[in-house]
């Protein structure tokens, strides 16, 4: 390495390794509530097969660049008691996903009838070059109580 | 907001270089009032010496490619250069009837100077690579047409870091009669080039790939056989009228310093960026699915281009804020449209989206690249965690 190079240098051996431990840095200025549910992606991930109670719902596609899937456990009453969510997408759809499987929990389906796009958008401050990311959720969640209905008859 | 603790890592010194710092001690006396300060057309003993200084950075950037410093012309940058020579070259021979031969997957400034080419009557063809990125010199001469005037093929590719075989393809198109343009922007100084050997008619240059200053480059334009160019610039007839305008002496040095540098230390800086090239390759590995693009047995030193399945390209990039990598060509936001060098190779959407161009240069450090590689293996683990088409 050159010693007479202009810009300051860094220890880059010191603490890079513990870059889990690092919170993440909002560079390109996402919403804080896209942001952090985009870091943190509560709820991420899907209920083992053998769960029981679990529905599905589904909507994007690769394409788009944007795929949500939902899965919900519901009870004997019909109310959610966990919720999972897995997204491909930008940070706005995984951050959607996070927000209907966190908001989703206790509820029953009349509930959650009626979720739109226009109060994801407002409660993710998601602006309106991302509207799609949250009709996505709007969707899935639809796709989700459609099945829950079907199952039931 | 959380701020990074430490500045990023920066890996792309394919998009630019900071300045060396024997590069601005070069630089910086021609900024004060001593007498280098002069215009280096004045006739007088200030102007004779900031002459001087402009003629030795000539002969310094013409030593690093072979080349005679009555063959080198300053421009404002590889971008100028490119257009100089390509719009240069056919408005000289005439537009009307004449044929261009290019690749796709060159840079924007050449593409977007045939596409306003073809607007005034040009033809113009543009080859598909391989999916390994390469036009082989094949491809070429079979595109050519009795009209043809020039094909314009990039050294080295600033996406994917291919090197084109320039020094086959140009004995045969000097054979042919057809003029060669070649964009050496990311070539210079990180593969050999020797033009008193490759027969090259006009070949464009930029210092601030280079670890020189931004807003200087230049164009080699050949002088046995002499490669006529119709100047863009019109004014004061500086630059044997191929492009007026005063010089600016303290970039020009610049300049100059940093080829000098690249002529006594680009063989074995090649060497060493390769190993961090091929480094990062192999800290990848740790990670399924990925694909690197280029052509792994043609590459140039400093450039590593990978796609990532299963992971979307915005998420990617906004999960990594403390590499400083690129991704297509330079943006602001980190939603962007696929890279068409990647879509040109054949790669679809998707993948071509969700994908990385790490270049490394004089700074990079193997800490820094396994640091890097370790960072992008987490990211991209977790958001496939994440990811509904991951299983």
């Amino acid at each position: 390495m050159n010693e007479s190079m202009s810009l300051p240098t860094h220890d880059a051996d010191h603490d890079r390794d513990d870059a889990s431990e690092a919170a993440l840095l909002n560079a390109f200025g996402y919403p804080e509530p896209v942001w952090q549910r985009f870091v943190d992606a509560p709820r991420a991930g899907r209920f083992d097969a053998s769960t029981p109670g679990v529905v599905s719902g589904r909507a994007g596609t690769p394409a788009a660049r944007s795929v949500l899937s939902l899965q919900m456990q519901f009870d004997e009453h019909g109310r959610v008691v966990d919720a999972r969510f897995r997204a491909y997408g930008c940070p706005s759809s995984i951050a959607v996903g996070a927000w209907i499987a966190e908001w989703s929990l206790g509820r029953s389906t009349d509930d959650m009838t009626g979720l739109s796009a226009s109060t994801l958008r407002r409660e993710l401050e998601i602006p309106e070059d991302r509207a799609h990311c949250a009709l996505m959720g709007e969707d899935a969640l639809r796709d989700l109580l459609n099945r829950y209905r079907e199952k039931l008859t | 907001m959380t701020t990074a603790a430490h500045p990023p890592i920066y890996l792309d010194y394919a998009a630019s270089t900071p300045l060396d710092r024997r590069v601005l001690d070069a630089m910086l006396p021609l900024m004060v009032e001593d007498g280098l300060h002069a215009n280096p057309a004045s006739s007088h003993g200030p102007g004779f010496r900031a002459r001087a200084a402009v003629e030795k950075a000539r002969a310094q950037v013409a030593a690093l490619i072979g080349a005679e410093p009555g063959e080198i012309i300053w421009t404002s940058g590889a971008t100028e250069s490119n257009n100089l020579a390509i719009k240069g070259a056919l408005e000289f021979r005439g537009l009307t009837q004449a044929h261009v031969v290019t690749s796709r997957t060159e840079h924007k400034c050449v593409l977007d100077t045939c596409r306003h080419l073809e607007t005034r009557g040009v033809r113009v063809t543009y080859l598909k690579p391989g999916a390994l990125g390469l036009v082989t010199p094949e491809q070429v001469i079979d595109a050519l047409t009795p009209d043809t005037a020039l094909v314009s093929l990039m050294w080295v590719n600033n996406e994917i870091g291919t090197v084109h075989e320039i020094e086959r393809l140009a004995p045969l198109l000097r054979e042919r009669g057809v003029l060669f343009h070649v964009d050496a922007a990311q070539a210079a100084g990180r593969v050999a080039i020797d033009l008193s050997q490759v027969p090259v008619d006009l070949m464009s240059l930029s210092a601030h790939k280079a670890y020189g200053p931004k807003g200087i480059g230049a164009l080699f334009v050949r002088r046995r056989p002499r490669a006529r160019l119709a100047p863009q610039i019109h004014g004061g007839g500086h630059e044997q009228g191929m492009r007026s305008g005063t010089l600016a002496p303290h970039q020009i040095v610049g300049m100059g310093a940093a080829f000098e540098i690249l002529q006594r230390e680009g063989a074995a800086e090649a060497q060493r960026l390769a190993a961090l090239r091929d480094r990062l390759w192999a800290g990848l590995q740790s990670l399924p699915q990925l694909h690197r693009n280029g052509d792994p047995t043609r590459s140039a030193p400093h450039v590593l281009n990978v796609s990532f399945e299963g992971v979307e390209g915005e998420s990617l990039r906004a999960s990594l804020p403390d590499l400083a990598v690129s991704s297509g060509s330079a943006c602001s936001s980190a939603t962007q449209e696929p890279s068409y060098v990647l879509r040109a190779l054949g790669r679809d959407d998707e993948l071509a989206n969700a994908s990385l161009r790490f270049s490394v240069g004089r700074r990079s450090t193997e800490a820094e690249i396994d640091a890097a590689a370790a960072r992008v293996c987490q990211q991209v683990r977790r958001l496939r965690e994440i990811s509904a088409l991951w299983d």
